[in-house]
């Protein structure tokens, strides 16, 4: 599915490199966790992966099903299947959630080449997945994320993975500003769409998501790069001892 | 009478233009005392950076000439310059301007209900002599006065409507101006007079146009008494040739308790000013907003003077512009509140996003308060499309170009959402997605 290779990538105008050589495989299906110090590179990672503006990739490749996604702009790439659930899901005003929603969704099947989604199927379908998330249908009328509690923001972002059924889910620090309640609802949204087809690739600091939504491989980011594979046991080590072994010294 | 403009320094073209033309001027309407509005026009001159009102729209140096006032066009002429009707859907009475001559044969000013009478400004004259002298009269004592964009309507008028709405009546349906060009050189002025009893209410679309390539100089003035407790919902669309030039003004008193809900959207003309002079009476209601969309190496320019005379009257301005290519857009706002109008509640908002790296946009919100217990605001904001929103919505697979479409149209939605009619709403907000597409398709 995922293979990304010796991943070099700074931020621009800085030149300060973040990512220094990252060597990163996920097989389909699987759920791999991301856990680090702060300023390890985590988010650095998935704003490469999605595309974001401000970072420059010096070196290396992000194979996604064999194509490198890193020339592609962000919107190919998610047509491609990646899908980045923003740690800050950003409010957009004067933009409907529901419009934005089938905005979205159409124009990654126009770029797969599909048809567009009829009105009543896509109604259909949005409140189907809505109602899974208990997002309300003024939530779905309301500008995207505008006047958003931090917990609906999140289940938001779960809501707009579900829609787009991407094959490549990045969770950047999806448990942050979540109550044990929230949590709940949005790793169930999250075990939901686990599948053979889908992988996910879950950037935390805690371990407690990781009770929720469990992986199949946990990996160590430390200066740039993966120190660290291990099994779900690596995340309760980890918990238990601190990131004191995998200081760093930058951040991100 | 002083016809000439002060000798102490050279005319540019356009104002020999003026003059020359005003000398020729057809005396179809008598009585009017052009002179007097044409004298007050040459006393200044056109208007240029040193004159503060018009600090960021100096016509003196921006209009190279001024052409001939249009001659009445013929019905066919005037029939073949009626496009479609950006208002069709709500089903408007309909008073038609081609070139600023009133065409009859075009225009439909039944059902309007009882108590609302449409007449021209030239059958007026005949029978009433409320017109006489109106060439001097425009809004006395207010900034529209000594307005030169003002003189020069009351000066060169050829025709107008007087819209009267009784105490209490209620309009059937909304009256439709439009204001239509055959897309001669020429220039066009046309004046209306909007009277709205006690009590009454009226909704009147405004709609202005000339054919692309045009050379059109289109000026209008409306002036309006909201008489108490009376409520309006005014919206003007104008969709001027980018070669043309469109001088609107609106001179509106508001009386106790009335309301007015302004709406303006601008979307071409090489020049575009359009102004809004409001004076506002005890408990008066303003709400006036503007999209203003420029392209090209156009300059669109929307000037408001708001004035509490009144205690607790509220107003709102808020106009936003989207302004691509080498376009400039200018906002200039003041609220002036007088010592008599304590408790004014009053806000005012303009915001532009640049487009391209060589757009302008220029702001300059002003507050005079002289009363001491009031609660007044104002805000301005320049900025270019957000990086971050963009990202957002790229993220999910919306492609650069929509993505700015989406970001546009929600930008311009907050003036548009405002309308309450929703056929006027869909017609405007259709009008904002055309020009913002028509930006996409650019190779």
């Amino acid at each position: 599915m995922l293979e990304i290779k010796n991943l070099h990538a700074e931020i621009e105008n800085e030149g300060r490199e973040i990512l220094r050589g990252l060597d990163l495989v996920v097989k389909s299906g699987e759920v791999h966790a991301i856990m680090g110090p702060n300023g390890a590179g985590k988010s650095t990672l998935s704003h490469v992966l999605a595309g974001k503006p401000g970072y420059r990739v010096t070196d290396g490749a992000a194979m996604l099903d064999g194509v490198d996604i890193l020339d592609m702009d962000p919107s190919l790439r998610a047509a491609n299947g990646v899908f980045l659930a923003f740690q800050y899901p950003v409010e957009i005003p004067g933009v409907a959630n529901m419009t934005f929603l089938k905005a979205a969704l159409n124009a990654q099947r126009k770029a797969r080449g599909q048809d567009e989604i009829s009105t009543p199927d896509f109604m259909r379908l949005v409140r189907t997945e809505a109602g899974k998330l208990k997002i309300t249908q003024d939530m779905l009328k309301r500008p995207v994320n505008v006047g958003f509690s931090g917990g609906e923001k999140k289940r938001n972002e779960i809501l707009q993975m579900a829609i787009l059924q991407p094959k490549l889910c990045i969770l950047d620090e999806t448990d942050s500003g979540l109550d044990i309640d929230a949590l709940k609802v949005v790793s169930d949204g999250v075990n939901a769409l686990r599948a053979p087809n889908r992988s996910f690739i879950v950037i935390t600091h805690y371990q407690r998501l990781l009770d929720h939504i469990r992986p199949d491989v946990v990996h160590v980011l430390s200066k740039g790069r993966i120190v660290k594979t291990g099994g779900p046991e690596l995340a309760l080590e980890l918990e238990a001892k601190g990131y004191a072994d995998y200081a760093s010294e930058e951040a991100a | 009478m002083n016809l000439v403009l002060a000798p102490d320094r050279r005319r540019t073209k356009a104002e020999e233009a003026l003059e020359a033309a005003f000398r020729r001027i057809d005396a179809e309407l008598p009585d009017l005392d052009r002179e007097t509005a044409f004298a007050r026009f040459a006393a200044q001159g056109l208007p240029h950076r040193r004159v503060e009102a018009y600090h960021f729209t100096d016509l003196r140096s921006m209009l190279a000439s001024a052409p001939e006032p249009a001659a009445r066009p013929s019905l066919d002429a005037a029939r073949a310059a009626l496009g479609a009707d950006v208002f069709a859907a709500v089903k408007p009475a309909r008073a038609v301007f081609v070139d600023g001559w009133f065409v009859a044969d075009l225009s439909d000013l039944a059902g309007l209900g009882d108590g609302v009478s449409v007449a021209t400004l030239a059958a007026t004259m005949a029978s009433d002599g409320a017109v006489r002298g109106l060439g001097a009269r425009v809004a006395p004592g207010t900034a529209a006065e000594t307005d030169p964009l003002v003189s020069l309507v009351s000066a060169f008028f050829s025709d107008g409507l007087v819209l009267r709405v009784a105490d209490g009546a209620t309009m059937a349906r909304p009256l439709e101006i439009r204001h239509v060009s055959t897309g001669v050189s020429a220039s066009a002025f046309v004046r209306h007079l909007v009277e709205v009893g006690e009590g009454a209410s009226a909704t009147v679309l405004e709609s202005h146009e000339s054919p692309e390539g045009s050379v059109v100089h289109a000026h209008t003035l409306v002036e309006m008494t909201v008489a108490a407790k009376a409520k309006v919902t005014w919206v003007d669309r104008q969709r001027e040739s980018h070669d043309g030039a469109r001088f609107s003004t609106l001179a509106v008193a508001i009386g106790d308790h009335a309301a007015l809900d302004h709406t303006v959207a601008t979307l071409g003309a090489k020049i575009a000013r359009t102004q809004v002079f409001a004076t506002l009476g005890a408990h008066a209601d303003l709400q006036t907003r503007g999209a203003t969309l420029a392209k090209g190496r156009t300059h669109a320019d929307a000037t408001l003077v708001v004035e509490h005379v009144g205690p607790g009257a509220t107003s709102r301005e808020l106009y936003k512009s989207a302004v691509d290519d080498e376009a400039t857009s200018v906002f200039q706002g003041r609220i002036t509140v007088q010592p008599a109008a304590q408790q004014t509640d009053g806000r005012m908002g303009a915001h532009a996003v640049l487009l391209s790296d060589r757009a302008e946009a220029k702001a300059k919100p002003e507050l005079e308060i002289f009363a001491d217990d009031v609660a007044c605001a104002h805000g301005a904001t320049v900025a270019e499309i957000d990086e971050t929103l963009k990202f957002y919505l790229m993220s999910r697979g919306i492609p650069a170009d929509e993505t700015e479409r989406l970001l546009i149209h929600a930008f311009l939605g907050e003036v548009t959402d405002a309308i309450s009619d929703e056929g006027v709403r869909t017609a405007i907000e259709g009008e904002i997605d055309g020009w913002i597409d028509a930006r996409g398709n650019r190779p």
